[in-house]
């Protein structure tokens, strides 16, 4: 197990031929990422994201703790992977694997390190008490580009999240219940995304958003972080063949305007279900007043 | 009262999958089956004659811990004896059954697990079906739990279930047999009895003599039990898979 | 028929449902075990076959040849019966025999080095890893564990039979579900002037139409869900018409298109991908 079936030499072969004249199997062109679906859970923080048929989950969760010593003003955020046979038969449960090291690095290194989440604002009371912010991210269906689609559903995911409101009073910290104050939205300081490339054919041909199969029949990738400034914040050609310099440049801009699209996508689906839940609250409120 | 909500074969890699939805507890499920496939590293472990059944689960919003593992073992030790893991294609090899707690409220350490369990037990069946995982018997169950004041609560709320002096997940096989009984709390015999037949009633409908009038009873066609519910999802799936069979005939 | 029966693991086969074909032995479909049957003393009385089912599904009989069997959910893995034919991937070859993968994840089946039509030491193929090969499930073993056993050729007649069994050249595969791959393999052995539509497909008769001019298409099916598509004969247009046919049926089985949308589909995929105007 532990590793994806290996694809035949038909299919190698013809993903390459197909390449060369410009096609994919989903009739996609070569800059075109599988339709995004985004949706919401009950709670905050729930997003369900598919892209073509790489299907996550992602559920955020706040939980009020102390700060690391060395970082008394910090809050704490922590990305969680982990792959189960859910996702993929090729996946053992309980045993980590390339995968899933290879994709939270990135995720790491997009979201947590670029501090697209403000952790100071976390701080309730300095070297007493924080706020610690858990993102975990569930893949239950998984047709290749793994990193994008969870770079995605966990921004949106923070983005989405309510957390209770909190204040220190003489000393002592208050959390207040859903219910008796609006719980706060989470301190997001940008909204970077990644994008990853895939190449073929000795690097003429290079595509976003590969599917599973894609992916196996490719020679190497190129992952670039970057958000709707243009700022990047991280990039990396883990292994394959080479890639031309001017192409990197190139290709950041591709991921640049991707990544705007990405995010405007993302804010359609957020707009979409906070209407929604207005709507929703509001007529919950009427009714309790009927009920009085 | 709104009754649960299931799909099924809703993930396009596992071989079978469902998600089950409990409207009182609050909890979403997200099953998946994969069957029959090598479990390589573990071949000492693999029966010689039969499949081995391997249960997984994976909270929401916390790291898997003892709690999980726990309810892992009564859930594969129950199917373990459904499976028929000697059909042609099984034996020597693994069924994986993976339960992500997708919706819901996070069970805290030391929490009961009992709340979310007939909910881990209905959408790992519904996988299993819907992986055509050969089996002697589907089941049922039920959560019922017993008040301060010995009342009993059918289906619990999470709130009642808390308060309750004792709560008790009981399975039914289709075929009658009780198949599983994990109760907690303090109780005597004749209140366990009394939830018994209200469990019964909730997966399998009324069919033994109401003893007193303690139970409140609703009136139960087959449909509004759990072995009902499980029924008309399969079918309902089925009918539309098939649509193109049934449709010509 | 309006709501055909559904049985679950462990419901008894109704005994009316049951086809009263004296001539025949009665035989089981998968999905299906016998409990008990009748004692061959008591000949006269009515049949007691007691049958339960192991998996969910619908039940369907067969008066004529005497089958029960039950259609379980299409998107099972498969799991080998005799005599079906398959999409096997060449995985690493040993003196005597290619062991081939049938489904991810499941242990090899075994492919004899010389069980190809007219194979003999020096004229047996030499297939690589991951080549592919159309084969026939010749016997899946007897207890526990046993191995698989592929063959492509028929023994009897040392031919490769039915046709177009051995290794595949070129083309692509493209994984559907067990369901339509059963579905798609009644419809392409029944030759397309039979009748417009077999289960409810008409994808591949519509897609053989609208591509004749460009040359028509081979395809093979496996009961494993591969599909095998060579379009080899339409030269410049080759890899889109192959794009467009996987295209088509992994749409019609994702979305359980009817009769009618299958047409629109194709025609629409077919415009889109530039090959027919």
């Amino acid at each position: 197990m532990s590793k994806e079936a290996p694809l035949s030499i038909a299919e190698r072969e013809f993903i390459l031929e197909a390449l060369r004249q410009d096609s994919r199997l989903d009739g996609r062109t070569p800059d075109q990422f599988r339709p995004l679906k985004i949706s919401f859970g009950d709670e905050y923080g729930h997003v369900n994201l598919e892209l073509g048929n790489t299907s996550i989950i992602v559920r955020i969760s706040a939980e009020v703790t102390k700060p690391r010593d060395e970082r008394p003003f910090d809050g704490l955020f922590n990305i969680n992977l982990e792959l189960s046979a859910m996702g993929s038969p090729a996946w053992e449960n309980g045993r980590p694997n390339d995968v899933e090291s290879s994709v939270t690095h990135v995720l790491d290194s997009v979201i947590r390190h670029s501090n697209a989440l403000d952790t100071e604002s976390l701080c309730i009371l300095k070297g007493v008490s924080c706020w610690s912010i858990r993102a975990d991210v569930h893949v239950v269906a998984y047709d290749g580009n793994l990193t994008d689609a969870a770079c995605i559903a966990v921004m949106t995911g923070l983005q989405h999240f309510r957390r209770p409101d909190a204040v220190v009073r003489d000393g002592q910290v208050v959390v207040y219940g859903v219910e008796e104050r609006v719980p706060v939205a989470l301190n997001i300081t940008h909204k970077p995304l990644s994008v990853t490339f895939f190449a073929f054919n000795e690097s003429k041909n290079i595509i976003v958003d590969a599917t599973l199969k894609e992916e196996q029949a490719s020679e190497g990738e190129l992952v670039i972080g970057i958000n709707n400034g243009g700022e990047m914040c991280f990039m990396n050609k883990f292994s394959g063949a080479t890639i031309n310099a001017r192409e990197i440049v190139t290709r950041t801009s591709v991921a640049l305007e991707k990544v705007k699209d990405l995010n405007a996508q993302i804010d359609r689906a957020m707009q979409a279900d906070l209407a929604l839940r207005a709507k929703r609250g509001m007529a919950e409120e009427s009714r309790a007043e009927n009920d009085r | 009262m709104v009754g649960p909500t299931a799909s099924l074969s809703n993930l396009s890699r596992a071989d079978g999958s469902a998600s089950f939805k409990c409207p009182t507890t609050g909890y979403k499920i997200l099953g998946s089956v994969n069957a029959p496939v090598e479990l390589p590293g573990r071949r000492d472990a693999l029966k010689p004659e039969e499949a081995t059944v391997e249960v997984f689960i994976k909270p929401g919003n916390t790291t898997a811990g003892v709690g999980e593992r726990y309810v892992e073992g009564i859930i594969r030790t129950m199917l373990q004896k459904l499976i028929l893991g000697r059909e042609r294609g099984f034996p020597r090899r693994g069924v994986v059954i993976t339960l992500a707690i997708v919706g819901g409220g996070a069970i805290a350490r030391g929490d009961s697990y009992l709340t979310l369990l007939p909910s881990l037990l209905h959408t790992s069946l519904l996988a299993l079906l819907s992986g055509a995982v050969p089996m002697s018997m589907t089941y049922s169950t039920a959560l019922v739990a017993v008040s301060k004041s010995n009342v009993i609560i059918s289906n619990p709320t999470l709130v009642e279930a808390k308060a309750a002096s004792s709560l008790h997940v009981l399975a039914f096989s289709s075929k009658g047999h009780l198949l599983l009984n994990e109760s907690q709390g303090r109780f005597d015999f004749d209140t366990w009895k009394t939830v018994q037949q209200c469990a019964h009633a909730l997966c399998r409908g009324v069919d033994l003599p109401e003893v007193d009038g303690d139970i409140a009873m609703e009136a139960q066609g087959d449909s509004g039990t759990a072995e009902g519910f499980v029924r008309e999802t399969v079918e309902n799936h089925l009918y539309r898979d098939y649509a193109w069979k049934i449709d010509t005939e | 028929m309006a709501s055909p029966l559904v049985l679950l693991p462990g419901d008894e086969v109704p005994t009316r449902h049951l086809p009263s074909n004296k001539s025949n032995p009665l035989k089981l479909g998968p999905g299906l075990r016998l409990l008990s049957q009748p004692s061959s003393t008591s000949q006269n009385t009515q049949s007691q076959h007691v049958l339960a089912a192991t998996q969910a599904g619908i039940l369907t009989t067969d008066v004529k040849r005497n089958t029960v069997s039950l259609l379980s959910f299409p998107n099972r893995r498969y799991i080998p019966t005799v005599n079906d034919l398959i999409i096997a991937q060449i995985h690493h070859s040993s003196v005597d025999y290619f062991h081939c993968m049938v489904t991810p994840h499941t242990a090899h089946a075994l492919l004899g080095q010389l069980s190809f039509e007219g194979a003999s030491k020096k004229t047996r193929p030499m297939l690589r890893q991951g080549d592919l090969v159309y084969a026939r499930v010749l016997s899946i073993g007897l207890g526990a564990g046993a191995e698989v056993e592929l063959t492509c050729v028929n023994p009897a007649t040392g031919k490769s039979e039915p046709g177009g069994l051995g290794p595949l050249n070129g083309g692509m595969v493209f994984d559907v579900s067990t369901g339509m791959a059963a579905r798609l393999l009644r419809a392409s052995s029944s030759s397309s002037e039979q009748s417009e539509s077999i289960d409810g497909l008409v994808v591949l008769s519509e897609l053989g139409k609208k591509l004749e001019s460009l040359g028509g298409f081979e395809i093979a099916v496996g009961r494993n869900g591969k599909v095998w598509i060579d379009c080899s004969n339409a030269g410049e247009s080759a890899v889109k018409a192959t794009i467009a046919i996987g295209r088509c049926l992994q749409t019609v089985d994702e979305k359980g298109l009817g009769p009618t949308d299958q047409k629109k589909f194709v025609t629409r995929i077919l415009r889109e991908m530039k090959l027919v105007s």
